[in-house]
């Protein structure tokens, strides 16, 4: 059993747990956008985006640069690491557990249907 | 970094305590119920991690009623205990349970409450499960537990996800 309390990944996980933050995350993976690139297709205020943007910047999982008028954000991947090794490890775990559940369950399906003598529903 | 298809298994973590697994099955709930609680089908479906055997399982699911799991290794048999009670059982709708894991010395790992809610809609049924931990950390030990294996495949796919555009 590993326990592992690291307050950066505290910081990560608090960022990524608001929708609107995994929102902003998923636009930036596909590249630099402004704040208000960020807002308008999350139908955000301009503040509400700076806010969120202020978090995951806390996480560093944001970086912020100043291009004119301009604050333009970029996704930073390597806190990402820890929190998605963390989380996809034992999601892994509960799919493949789960995987033989959905084959356990065709089985009683089809062992309950043969038993049955009316037509399956 | 939502890179999970929605069919499959969701994770989330709603509070600093808890975890929230949901996933859909091709089954009536009645069906996933009997699976998920008849000791027999648990002893198929409940992969232990690697390198563990689970060596006892018994599974009453009736307010009062006891959970008891054990699991050996090449170490220990047992290595691990699992021993809970059933607290409210509303039959193929929702369950609550609690649970403690020990190692075999009596030293316990952690403890938590886990409620099942099913949930059935055209023969498919929705499966939630919410499991509270005692505390953040031990929230954060339960999903960090089984890490030691596996990295590498962590990394590989990582390094998958990263590249692909969400």
């Amino acid at each position: 059993m590993v326990l592992d309390s690291s307050p950066r990944l505290d910081r990560v996980f608090h960022a990524l747990a608001h929708p609107a933050r995994r929102a902003i995350v998923r636009q930036l993976s596909l590249g630099e956008r402004s704040l208000s690139e960020l807002a308008s297709p999350l139908k955000m205020t301009f503040p509400a985006a700076t806010k969120h943007v202020r978090v995951l910047e806390a996480a560093k999982l944001v970086r912020r640069r100043v291009s004119g008028r301009e604050h333009r954000c970029s996704l930073y991947a390597a806190p990402l690491e820890d929190a998605m090794l963390w989380t996809e490890q034992f999601r892994k775990h509960w799919e493949a557990r789960f995987q033989v559940l959905d084959s356990l369950l065709d089985e009683m399906k089809a062992a309950e249907q043969s038993r049955s003598r009316r037509p399956p529903r | 970094m939502n890179h999970t298809p929605p069919k499959g298994l969701q994770i989330s973590t709603p509070t600093d305590t808890t975890i929230v697994l949901t996933r859909t099955f091709q089954a009536p709930r009645r069906l996933v119920w009997e699976a998920t609680f008849s000791p027999d089908k648990m002893r198929r479906w409940m992969l232990p991690p690697p390198g563990w055997t689970l060596t006892v399982c018994e599974c009453e699911p009736r307010v009062g009623g006891a959970l008891r799991l054990a699991w050996k290794n090449q170490d220990a048999d047992p290595f691990m205990t699992l021993q809970g009670e059933f607290t409210e059982v509303n039959p193929y709708e929702r369950i609550v349970h609690t649970e403690t894991m020990a190692l075999a010395s009596g030293e316990p790992v952690g403890s938590q409450l886990e409620t099942h809610e099913f949930t059935e809609k055209s023969g498919v049924t929705t499966m939630r499960i919410t499991q509270v931990y005692e505390s953040k950390d031990a929230r954060d030990g339960a999903i960090a537990s089984g890490m030691d294996e596996g990295m590498e495949a962590c990394y590989v796919q990582l390094e998958a996800v990263l590249a692909q555009p969400a």
